[in-house]
């Protein structure tokens, strides 16, 4: 066995674990939450309690916890995920259909914040204390002080409302949908996400370059005469790259299994949207099913995050 | 300069997606006979209308019923000849204390498919919902039928154990349609589910989830080739409601159902709109459990409450009009209203005195006690509802004056749904929507509280009791008007519950849309859709 694969392998062995204790926990969350998936039911004064204790059973809610648990998991593992309790369509057909929603929105929006992040960042930090750093360093808290949802019917009132630039809200124009159209939904709500996080980024890099620029082995490259240019993109950005890189990867596994607020604000129909439906009902298959996708998505990017950073910085062991 | 080069790029970046995106959109298309795009706030879980829990809009379009209910919440046959009655002969009452109703269809209707529509199908419905495979929303009417004739195909003879008054609309949500559905798990077949066989004037054409349901004309409504006249119905997801609202600006939706009353006034700024207002049969009130509070179990104090709180007040600033204070749970819209029933004016003086009397003394902190229990309560009501928080924060403040403390208690709907129905609170701000027959009995009789009904109040009055069921079991319209008349007054008397207002229903639609009629029921606006057509 080489190397690599035998380090793969114990990253994933040591997640199994880790993977079924978050479901437990979860598990145990979403039942402790008020109400259940016959709650909904429950506002309709035609249904009566033989009605509900009827659907009950169909839906094995009357079982003990442990069992339905069990049950739950077994049939999990086995890549069975069950039916939504909600429209009784399997789950994995539910979640499979708004991924590429989800991961057309998130790569675009994370692409977007590593495109202003990079220049905002880096600049801040090399002009500390002049307008630029200003301008950076005021936008980044205003756009970290902004909640999403707020910042999201602003951008809709000005682009969509008042210009008429830009459709407010959904992914393409029912029926007649072409590239530009698809184009124009995914600008607003894509420029929300890589500006929030492109704020929060950028006064990370930027503290972290400003550490970096002091270092001795900063002061040598200078002193060495190489051009700022090369010091600054080469030898700073490198080095100061790799707590950044911790974040990006959280935030990303974060967001791929659903940007829920963007995603409502915006009628998106991705996984942030569903998960936001599914809580509403407490469609317990549904939300199982999302928040394992979720804990399995932070052990991935976790591991890509580290092996990014060995790639950037040959000092970090990919282990 | 590093940095300044840098920027540019950002600069020029930007400017390009932008530019990129931004390819000069001309606002979206008007309404026209060709799409009517509604948007919705929620996607449903199934389109099987006895599935569903739900408002069942968009599966008005596609599947219909024996009967309807018209907008002034008459019962009004649709796939059925006429409502049977005890005096055209379709109902029958037999000597066992059971009744007979017999259903004419309307001959030439056909399923989508064209097979055609009769009484076996009514039959199958029957048999289905009361079948053990079929688990449906509710079973409620259909477990008193005992079973049901077919003599000939137009024909479906109803037989039910007892008298059931709500009859007329026991097949509001039309047939399922046996030659699909026979033999198989309706629960999981999702062909139907998603895109059920109806005999509608509308039928799917793709549903694409999160996003929309398109529906499209059907080749030949048995109405005539006339009808519909609006060729496809767009319905988009758009939950969140401010969203919703921006979009009906940018003219990207052109019909807005159930718009909330905050959004009164930005709405019918939008010249292209009009707001239809319907006055509804739901009503918003405050149900005071006396089981898990007992100082409600005094008149007195009951009387004292409703008398603390400014109603008109409430209609007129945080209601901006739009709805009347209710003084009961039946609405004027609906055939059983009384007006012959007490009415409570605000008088704070009065609610004093009856607190005084009912012996609630002032304390040191300005809130009432006796025998050292405070005159406390927890009002709980649905996060999210603008106008139903502001409602709540002024009976706090209003019942605080006459020495009455209230907390306010938020919580999200499917938490207060398991709340409301397992009766685990003090007072709760919330509203019924009734159904088009009014049906007290599960709100008000003695013997409904929970789990066996929605008696919430916890309260025990045993005339109205009798008065309640009495008319359940009564088909002659005139006489149970009688008997709920009384039923009313002895509400109004003793005030299990605190009326507040009527909610009057608000649709957004097109200035252009003609044969709009709106509905107060939870039939929703579309019960009429095939009329609908945008004047050029």
């Amino acid at each position: 066995m080489t190397p690599l694969p035998r380090f793969l392998v114990r990253r994933f062995v040591h997640a199994v674990p880790l993977l079924l204790l978050v479901s437990v926990l979860v598990f145990l969350l979403i039942h402790a939450a008020p109400g259940g998936p016959l709650a909904i039911y429950l506002a309709n004064p035609n249904v009566r309690p033989a009605d509900i204790e009827r659907l009950r059973r169909a839906l094995g809610l009357d079982r003990p916890l442990w069992q339905q648990y069990w049950t739950w998991l077994w049939a999990f593992v086995q890549g069975d995920w069950g039916y939504s309790f909600s429209d009784g369509r399997p789950v994995a057909a539910r979640i499979v259909e708004r991924m590429p929603a989800t991961f057309e929105l998130v790569a675009v929006s994370l692409a977007g914040a590593l495109v202003l992040t990079m220049p905002a960042g880096v600049g801040a930090a090399v002009a500390r204390g002049r307008w630029i750093d200003r301008v950076v360093t005021t936008a980044s808290m205003i756009g970290v002080a902004i909640p999403a949802f707020w910042f999201g019917l602003l951008l809709q009132m000005i682009f969509a409302v008042s210009l008429g630039w830009l459709p407010s809200s959904g992914r393409a124009t029912p029926g007649g949908a072409d590239a530009i159209d698809h184009l124009q939904h995914l600008v607003l709500p894509a420029a929300v996400l890589a500006i929030v996080l492109a704020s929060g980024w950028s006064r990370f890099l930027r503290g972290s370059m400003i550490q970096t620029l002091a270092h001795p082995f900063i002061v040598a490259t200078r002193a060495r005469g190489l051009p700022p240019p090369r010091v600054v993109l080469r030898h700073a950005l490198r080095n100061a790259l790799g707590p950044l890189i911790a974040l990006v990867t959280v935030d990303a596994a974060l967001l791929v299994s659903g940007a829920v607020v963007t995603e409502s604000v915006f009628a998106w129909p991705g996984l942030g949207s569903l998960f936001t439906e599914a809580l509403a009902r407490r469609d317990y298959t549904v939300l199982m099913a999302l928040l394992m996708l979720s804990a399995a998505a932070v052990v991935v990017f976790n591991f890509l995050g580290d092996l990014a950073h060995a790639v950037i910085d040959p000092r970090v062991p990919a282990a | 300069m590093l940095p300044r080069r840098w920027f540019a790029v950002v600069v020029l970046v930007a400017v390009a997606v932008v530019s990129a995106g931004c390819r000069n959109r001309s606002r979206s298309g008007q309404p026209s006979n060709d799409l009517l795009i509604v948007g919705y706030d929620r996607e449903p879980d199934t389109l099987n209308r006895f599935s569903t829990h739900i408002l069942e809009d968009i599966q008005t379009c596609i599947v219909e019923g024996l009967t309807t209910t018209d907008e002034q919440m008459r019962v009004v046959p649709l796939l059925a000849t006429e409502v049977p009655t005890i005096d055209n002969g379709g109902v029958r009452l037999r000597g066992d204390g059971g009744m007979d109703v017999i259903w004419k269809l309307q001959p030439g209707v056909t399923w989508h498919d064209g097979t055609p529509f009769t009484s076996a199908d009514v039959k199958f419905t029957v048999d289905a919902i009361n079948g053990p495979e079929y688990n449906p929303e509710s079973t409620d009417g259909f477990d008193r039928i005992s079973s049901v004739d077919t003599p000939d195909r137009l024909t479906a003879v109803v037989h039910y154990r007892e008298i059931y008054a709500p009859y007329d609309i026991q097949f509001i949500r039309g047939a399922l349609p046996r030659h699909i559905l026979q033999g198989r798990d309706i629960d999981r077949a999702q062909d139907y589910n998603r895109n059920p066989l109806g005999t509608g004037p509308y039928h799917v054409v793709e549903w694409k989830s999160g996003e929309y349901i398109l529906l499209e004309r059907v080749a030949h409504y048995w109405r005539g080739d006339g009808y519909p006249k609006i060729r496809r119905l767009l319905f988009k997801f758009i939950p969140n409601t401010n969203t919703r609202i921006n979009q009906l600006k940018n003219g990207e939706v052109h019909v807005v159902a159930l718009a909330p009353w905050d959004k009164y006034r930005e709405m019918t700024a939008v010249p292209s709109i009009v707001v239809a207002k319907t006055p509804g049969n739901a009503y918003e009130h405050v149900t005071l459990n006396e089981r898990q509070f007992p100082p409600f179990a005094d008149v007195r104090v009951r009387r004292a409450l409703i008398s603390a709180l400014d109603r008109e007040g409430y209609t007129r600033t945080i209601l901006d009009g739009l709805a009347p204070v209710a003084h009961g749970p039946i609405q004027p819209v609906s055939w059983a209203y009384s007006d012959r029933i007490a009415r409570y004016r605000f008088d704070p003086a009065k609610a004093r005195a009856l607190l005084d009397e009912a012996g609630w003394k002032v304390g040191g902190d300005g809130i009432r006690a006796r025998n050292g229990q405070r005159l406390a309560f927890t009002l709980i009501t649905q996060a999210g509802f603008a106008i139903r928080e502001s409602v709540a924060q002024a009976i706090e403040r209003q019942l605080r004056d006459v020495g009455v403390d209230v907390t306010v208690e938020l919580h999200d709907g499917t938490a207060i749904s398991a709340i409301w129905f397992e009766g685990r609170f003090e007072a709760m701000l919330h509203w019924w929507q009734m159904p088009s027959d009014p049906e007290l009995t599960t709100f008000f009789a003695a013997d409904r509280t929970p789990p066996a009904g929605r008696n919430i109040n916890y309260f025990r009055d045993e005339a109205l009791t009798q008065l309640l069921y009495a008319s359940d079991r009564t088909v002659d319209r005139a006489a149970r008007i009688q008997l709920l008349a009384r039923a009313q007054a002895i509400i109004a008397d003793a005030v299990p519950e605190i009326p507040l207002y009527s909610v009057t229903r608000l649709d957004a639609v097109p200035t252009t849309l003609v044969n709009f009629k709106g509905n107060p029921t939870n039939t929703g606006i579309f019960w009429n859709v095939h009329e609908w057509a945008i004047a050029r």
